[in-house]
């Protein structure tokens, strides 16, 4: 983090502390008791968006609060650099580096169970898969690092592995230095593959669903990175398999089917 | 507190209703200290204030609490299925209950007769048979008028093969004695009739009324859980003061200002329609704050009177300039009463009218009054309850369970005000009056080739926020569209397929889309199945885990409120969330199953986790985290952004497409009740191949093909975009 954001920080808390106690319109405590939109931590963070015209906060003082308020620049204001700012301070109370906060595992139970306070707290997902996202195109490094992050917090959670596979692709297209650039189309593809080992298509989906893929997205992701590499054949097998994913289930780019067929028609 | 300024006025005017409480049985308002004491009168069929109050009875009868709810699949499955993960917990107790919780105390009281809820099982004991029965509950505390029975064992206990759904205690032969199918969850007999619990919420329930039961409410605030107190009695409270003596002192209409004032608010409403689920939420702590209370938890699975509470209808602060109570729309001529305009942030919206009620006789005029006494028409509530529901029972089941009389959800008539009654009808022009989108602030350009940005504003004019109520299940969604001037699909977003379902018996595309879901998860509920041998409540044997669960094209939720990306499905129904967790690294006993997410990896074997994990569960017994915030609230427009790529040159020449502008831009707000995939878990876990082993009878694919209807459409919005070169 910068000097100069953790001086904002820091001038962040000590006007919050300065509110608290001076009886000022937020005393940290007080309208969180009061408030159902408020949610107090048991043991983990509410990791969503909450409108945050009914949280009342009017200073920011803890991760959650910080991010919620860059969810809200983000979403509600578009002000993309107020939320990188605020989800950053956000981090600076909830990091894996500086130990502010922790992945739940078999070692925070107590006794076989989950405290309802975790000392530290839990690392949010939210954040880092928010900051990440925003930092793909300017800084792809720092994102992969965020998501990174998300998958330790969460190796299940579905969705993370593409986003990393997005951004090498991202680094990829940026990059002059052709080994370079190698490297992340691999990266990318091995991470779309883990993607996909996350959600298989067993025996037991296709008798329940009739689907014989998934992941529609990621196979045509990587169909696209096996043509640039000019790998065909491996570009023209993803492409079948994004063909048997949309089979019931079509796409928000519905084009990309046919497309796929006229592509698979023309590759050898 | 209210409750004794209740009693207290009650008091004096005891006096002034000359000799109509005096009878010589009595009973006391339980958990007052200053009890008011009226004439018992035993809890009533609404067809007891059916000859004077003909109007009410009809409408009441459309309404889904009064009407088809205790015949409903849904409701029947949905209280089934949290019995089946639980070991039949939420079925209720009596007073006579011999269970012994695992404290050693004594569980003979379920979640109405509780004074304090001071132990999650008392929660549990006739979770959902209180909220939507508490009167025929009530009545169950005596063995000879119960109608649903406790079950033998519960627990460990608990055995599935003799689990019945409610509703098949809801029936009674010609002489009125309860008649049970001969087998579990059969079609009703010929010549069965409703019992007298099978019409759920009716006159009596809210004209028994007796003030908030603020013990009862988990913040003691008279929210949630039917925290009220019930008078059977004599004693109805009706809307107004100083009614006419009723004929015959059938009953006694009250004079109670404090009770009429409380029914006429919204607080009556709230103490119903906040739903605190009792189970651990790990990202909210809530427990009970009355005095022993600590232990019970809660999360919040509806939260729609808390919505209102705290939202701009509950304040002059709304396009109205008065507070807008729950009756304004739902008991008033809403939607049917003209219309106004008003702005809201920068949309310009005109919608329904609240607060505006009809002019009619309160009682049938005539018979209804002591010595004929006349009535003159006054302004009037309706009893149609309209909400966002329809029954998944054909018109003829319907019949067949609630009276040859009851009426046809989709027939069209309209009552003596000249309103639609038919709930289908009705359900169709409220949703239409429940939001407004506007694509104003879209890009107005692209260039052939790039990329642009399409923003829906949505905006909710609910008077909670939208979808209220089981909200996590009600799905109301987007559904935009981009197509170029010759009607070729550049992006679609909220969109359906159709599709086999094989795991209900579907195995090729049925020409229907009702039944099918959105496209941004694709999930199968494990249903359980039948085991025999010791039953074990809330293992994987008993199903609710996803047995099938990955990301579909279209999956806007996730990737906007986690990720911030914007692109894919704006979904407006909330979420049911469990976090599975890691098991202890020592050995437990019985074996630790927490950190199994219920399906396998590509090699067969059961993924387990290592960190907390969460995700979407559709059976709210298994959840332990909701999300109440992905709904609309009222009266604050959301902008959502869908960043669309349009193809590229090459791949437009090798489509063979040329685009031609402007591009057009449909952007509409669906509504479906349930989602088809949650309908097919029920399906399956209340069907034979079940833990009960036994089939139900509640839900077919067939029936969902024929009976679930969405509204599409309840408002939209178009703009075109211009396509540079």
């Amino acid at each position: 983090m910068s000097s100069a954001l953790r001086l904002l920080t820091l001038s962040w808390l000590l006007l919050g502390v300065a509110f608290a106690q001076s009886g000022g319109v937020y005393t940290p405590g007080q309208f969180q008791t009061t408030n159902p939109n408020y949610l107090l931590p048991n043991p983990f963070y509410f990791e969503g968006r909450i409108d945050w015209n009914l949280l009342g906060i009017t200073l920011p003082l803890n991760a959650w609060e910080f991010m919620e308020r860059g969810i809200h620049y983000q979403d509600d204001l578009d002000d993309t650099a107020s939320a990188i700012a605020d989800y950053e301070t956000a981090l600076t109370f909830n990091s894996l580096q500086n130990g502010t906060c922790q992945i739940v595992t078999a070692a925070s139970l107590v006794n076989g169970v989950l405290p309802s306070t975790l000392n530290p707290a839990p690392c949010i997902f939210t954040l880092r898969l928010r900051l990440g996202y925003l930092q793909e195109q300017s800084n792809p490094p720092y994102a992969i690092q965020l998501f990174q992050e998300v998958l330790k917090i969460d190796p299940l959670k579905l969705g993370v592995n593409s986003l990393i596979g997005e951004t090498y692709v991202i680094e990829a297209e940026q990059t002059s230095d052709p080994v370079a650039q190698a490297q992340a189309y691999a990266n990318a593809i091995q991470a779309y593959q883990a993607e996909l080992a996350l959600s298989p298509v067993t025996a037991v989906t296709t008798a329940l669903t009739g689907d014989t893929a998934n992941n529609a997205h990621v196979h045509w992701a990587l169909a696209q990175i096996y043509l640039t590499l000019n790998q065909l054949s491996s570009a023209k097998s993803e492409l079948q398999i994004y063909l048997q994913a949309t089979q019931w289930h079509s796409d928000v780019y519905p084009w990309r089917i046919t497309l796929a067929n006229k592509l698979i028609a023309t590759l050898p | 507190m209210p409750v004794r300024r209740y009693i207290a006025i009650a008091l004096l005017v005891l006096g002034w209703v000359a000799g109509l409480g005096c009878g010589t049985t009595q009973t006391q308002v339980t958990g007052v200290s200053n009890p008011v004491q009226f004439q018992a009168q035993p809890f009533q069929r609404p067809e007891a204030c059916l000859p004077c109050h003909q109007r009410q009875f009809d409408e009441l009868r459309q309404a889904v609490k009064a009407g088809y709810r205790n015949a409903s699949p849904l409701f029947n499955g949905l209280e089934a299925a949290g019995n089946l993960i639980n070991g039949g917990l939420l079925r209720p107790v009596y007073s006579d209950s011999t269970i012994i919780l695992p404290d050693g105390t004594l569980l003979n009281t379920n979640m109405f007769s509780s004074p304090i809820l001071t132990e999650t099982r008392q929660v549990q004991a006739g979770f959902c048979f209180t909220c939507h029965n508490a009167d025929a509950e009530t009545v169950g505390e005596n063995p000879q008028t119960r109608e649903v029975p406790p079950l033998p064992g519960l627990g460990s206990m608990f055995d599935p093969t003799i689990f019945r759904p409610l509703r098949d205690y809801n029936l009674v032969d010609a002489n009125g004695n309860q008649l049970i199918p001969p087998q579990i969850g059969a079609y009703p007999p010929a010549g069965a009739q409703p019992s007298l619990g099978a019409a759920g919420i009716t006159c009596d329930f809210c004209h028994d009324q007796n003030g908030p039961n603020l013990d009862r409410s988990f913040q003691h605030d008279g929210f949630g859980n039917t925290s009220l107190y019930l008078n059977q009695t004599k004693e109805k409270v009706g809307p107004f003061l100083f009614p006419v003596a009723v004929k015959n002192n059938f009953h006694v209409a009250s004079n109670d200002s404090n009770k009429i004032a409380f029914l006429r608010a919204g607080a009556f409403c709230n103490t119903c329609h906040d739903v605190r689920l009792p189970n651990n939420n790990l990202t909210s702590n809530e427990v009970n704050i009355n005095p022993g209370g600590q232990n019970v938890q809660v999360f919040r699975l509806e939260n729609l009177s808390t919505e209102w509470q705290l939202g701009p209808y509950n304040s002059t602060n709304n396009p109205f300039g008065k507070v807008v109570r729950c009756q304004d729309c739902h008991m008033s001529l809403f939607p049917y009463a003209g219309n106004t305009s008003y702005e809201v942030g920068d949309l310009s919206v005109t919608s329904p009218t609240p607060g505006v009620f009809p002019t009619d006789y309160a009682a049938v005029p005539g018979l209804s009054t002591d010595q004929n006494y006349p009535l003159q028409k006054r302004q009037v509530v309706t009893h149609f309850f309209t909400g966002v529901d329809v029954p998944l029972l054909s018109a003829q089941e319907l019949k067949d369970r609630l009276g040859s009389t009851y009426p046809d959800p989709y027939a069209n008539s309209i009552d003596t005000h000249g309103l639609p009654t038919a709930i289908a009808v009705r359900r169709q022009d409220l949703l239409q009056a429940a939001t407004r989108v506007s694509l104003a602030h879209s890009d107005t350009s692209v260039a052939s080739g790039g990329s642009f940005t399409v923003r829906v504003e949505a905006v909710s004019l609910t008077g909670h926020r939208f979808p209220a109520g089981f909200s996590q299940e009600r799905t109301a969604y987007i559904q935009l569209s981009v197509t170029d001037a010759n009607g070729f699909v550049l992006y679609q977003s909220g969109y359906v397929v159709d599709k086999p379902h094989p795991n209900t018996g579907e195995t090729s595309p049925d020409g229907n889309l009702d039944d099918e879901d959105v496209e941004h998860v694709h999930a199968v509920v494990d249903p359980g199945h039948f085991a025999s041998g010791a039953y074990a409540p809330g293992t994987t044997t008993n199903g609710g885990n996803n047995v099938v669960f990955e990301l579909g094209p279209d999956d806007g939720p996730e990737s906007r409120v986690s990720e911030g990306k914007p692109e894919g499905l704006v979904l407006f129904r909330n979420e049911l969330t469990h976090i599975f967790l890691p098991c202890p690294s020592s050995s437990t006993n019985p074996p630790c199953t927490t950190d199994l997410v219920g399906r396998t990896d590509a090699q067969g074997n059961q993924i387990h986790v290592q960190t907390a994990h969460f995700e979407e569960t559709f059976n709210a017994a298994l959840a332990n985290s909701v999300d109440n915030y992905r709904s609309l609230q009222p009266l604050q427009p959301r902008i959502f952004e869908y960043q669309i790529q349009l193809p590229t040159q090459a791949e437009l020449q090798t489509l063979g497409v040329t685009l031609k502008g402007p591009l057009q831009i449909h952007a509409q707000v669906n509504f479906e009740h349930f989602p088809p995939l949650f309908l097919r878990y029920l399906t399956q876990t209340t069907g034979a191949g079940g833990p009960t082993g036994n089939g139900l009878n509640l839900l077919t694919e067939q029936s969902i093909d024929s009976l679930l209807k969405n509204v599409q459409n309840i408002s939209e919005a178009d703009t075109s975009v211009t396509l540079l070169p």
